[in-house]
C-alpha cells in the first residue's frame, strides 16, 4: 500500500467518508493497483463476515428477548422482593414483640443465675484476702446484723453455724446491679483447717426461679436458693451434701417462718 | 417506558448478529442478548442522559461476553469441535469453505480485535461510535482494526490468491 493509508482504505470499505473523500480514495485506487488489491481483499472479508452471521439478524426474534416481557418479568421479580422483604419485617416484628412480652420471664431465667455467678465471684474474691477478708469482723454481730439489714431493706440475723463446724468470720455489703434494690450481703465462715464458705444473700428478687439450684464452678460448688424473703447462694469447696446441710441450717435460722429449705437432689 | 421498551425491542436483531458473532452458538448468543436487555431494563433509572440507547446496549453486551469468557477461562473453557480453528488451512473450494475458513480465522483473533472488527464490518457502526462502545481512542479502534484484517488476511491464507471483488 504505497500512496493511500491504510486507515484511509478502511474507512472508505467501511463507508466512514464524506463523497468528496470517497472520490477522492476511487481515484487513487484506480491508479493503485496495489492498494486496488488490497481493498478487495479487505472487501472480500467484510462481505464473508456479512454472509456468515447477517441472517442471524433477521431470524425471528424468541419471545424471550421481548423487552416488554422481560420488563414485565422484572417488575413481578421486585413486587415479589417486596413481599419477601415485608413479611421478613413481618416475622421479625412478630419475633420481637413475643420477646418483649415474654421479656420478664426471660429476666427471671436470666435473673437466678446472674445472681449466682455474682456469689461465686464475690466468693472467689474475697476469700482469697486473708486480713481483709471481710468490711466488718464476725464479733461485731449485732452491728453488721443491724446495719445489712439496713442496707437489703430486710432482717438478716448472721446465721450461727458452729454446729457445723464452721465459725463466722465477718461480713461486707456488696453491689447487686442485678435486682431492685442493687444490694447484697456477703458473710463469710471459716472451719478448723481454713477452708471458707461464704453465703450472697439478697432481699427476695420478686421474680420466679427455681427454690434451688446447683452450679460448679471448678473446685467450687454454689448451692443457690431462694424463697418468699431472701435468696441466698452459697458458695463453697464443701461437696454437694456438705453445702446442703449448711443451707438448711441458714434456712431455718434466717426464715423460720418460711417453709424448710428444699433439697436438693441431682437428678 | 414503553418508549424506551420500543427502543430496545428495535436493537435486539443488531444485538443478536452481533452476539452470534462473537459466541458463534446460538443459545450462549441469545442468552447474553437476554441478560444484556435485563441489564438495561434494570439500569434504566441510570441512563437517563437522553443519549442514543444502541450504543449503550453494545456496550453492556460486550462486557457481558467478556465477563462470561472470564467466567468460564476460571471454570475451564467449554469448546465447540466446530469452533476449533485449523491454521493456515487453504481454501480447496473458494466459495462455500472460504466462509468456513473465515469463520474460523475470527475465533483465534485476540477479543479487543475481534470485538472491534465486528462492530465495524458486520453492524456498519460508525468508528467514533464504535469508539465510543469499546471504550477506546479512535487511534486505539483504527490500529485493532487495521491487526484483525492482516491478521485474517493470513490465517485464510488469501495473501497471493487472486483477488475477486465479490458482489454484496
Amino acid at each position: 500500500m504505497s500512496e493511500i493509508d491504510r486507515d484511509s482504505l478502511m474507512a472508505y470499505l467501511d463507508n466512514q467518508l464524506g463523497p468528496d473523500d470517497r472520490a477522492e480514495i476511487e481515484r487513487q485506487l484506480a491508479t493503485d493497483p496495489e492498494a486496488a488489491t488490497e481493498a478487495a481483499l479487505m472487501q472480500r472479508q467484510a462481505d464473508a463476515i456479512r454472509t456468515l452471521y447477517g441472517p442471524a439478524a433477521t431470524e425471528p426474534v424468541p419471545s424471550r428477548l421481548s423487552p416488554h416481557r422481560l420488563a414485565l418479568a422484572a417488575q413481578r421479580r421486585r413486587w415479589q422482593g417486596l413481599a419477601r422483604a415485608a413479611m421478613i419485617v413481618g416475622v421479625l416484628g412478630i419475633g420481637m414483640a413475643a420477646g418483649w412480652l415474654l421479656r420478664p420471664w426471660a429476666d427471671n431465667l436470666a435473673l437466678y443465675n446472674r445472681l449466682i455467678a455474682d456469689a461465686v465471684s464475690a466468693h472467689t474474691v474475697f476469700v482469697a484476702e486473708g486480713r481483709h477478708a471481710v468490711e466488718v469482723a464476725g464479733e461485731e454481730t449485732d452491728h453488721l446484723s443491724s446495719w445489712l439489714s439496713n442496707r437489703l431493706g430486710t432482717g438478716l440475723a448472721m446465721p450461727d453455724l458452729a454446729t457445723a463446724g464452721f465459725s463466722f468470720l465477718g461480713g461486707r455489703l456488696l453491689p447487686a446491679p442485678a435486682i431492685p434494690g442493687g444490694r447484697a450481703a456477703q458473710l463469710m465462715y471459716e472451719d478448723d483447717t481454713g477452708q471458707r464458705v461464704t453465703l450472697y444473700i439478697t432481699p427476695k428478687t420478686g421474680v420466679d426461679g427455681p427454690n434451688l439450684e446447683l452450679v460448679r464452678f471448678g473446685s467450687d460448688n454454689a448451692l443457690y436458693w431462694a424463697n418468699a424473703i431472701i435468696t441466698c447462694t452459697i458458695v463453697g469447696p464443701q461437696p454437694v451434701d456438705a453445702l446442703q446441710a449448711l443451707a438448711d441450717s441458714v434456712f431455718s435460722q434466717l426464715t423460720p417462718a418460711a417453709a424448710p429449705a428444699p433439697v436438693y437432689r441431682e437428678l | 417506558m414503553v418508549d424506551f421498551l420500543d427502543e430496545l425491542e428495535a436493537n435486539v436483531p443488531a444485538l443478536r448478529r452481533y452476539a452470534r458473532a462473537l459466541t458463534r452458538n446460538i443459545d450462549r448468543a441469545d442468552d447474553l442478548v437476554q441478560d444484556c436487555l435485563e441489564r438495561a431494563i434494570s439500569r434504566r433509572g441510570l441512563f437517563r442522559s437522553g443519549g442514543p440507547v444502541r450504543p449503550w446496549l453494545f456496550t453492556i453486551l460486550t462486557n457481558l461476553h467478556r465477563n462470561a469468557l472470564r467466567t468460564e477461562r476460571r471454570h475451564g473453557p467449554t469448546v465447540d469441535m466446530d469452533t476449533l480453528p485449523e491454521l493456515g488451512t487453504p481454501a480447496p473450494q473458494p466459495a462455500h469453505m472460504a466462509l468456513n475458513e473465515i469463520a474460523r480465522a475470527i475465533d483465534t483473533l485476540p477479543l479487543d480485535q475481534k470485538e472491534a472488527l465486528l462492530l465495524v464490518t458486520l453492524e456498519g457502526t460508525p468508528y467514533a461510535e464504535a469508539a465510543a462502545i469499546l471504550q477506546i481512542p479512535l487511534g486505539t479502534l483504527m490500529s485493532r482494526l487495521g491487526r484483525a484484517r492482516s491478521a485474517l488476511r493470513q490465517l485464510t491464507g488469501a495473501t497471493h490468491e487472486p483477488h475477486l471483488r465479490t458482489v454484496k
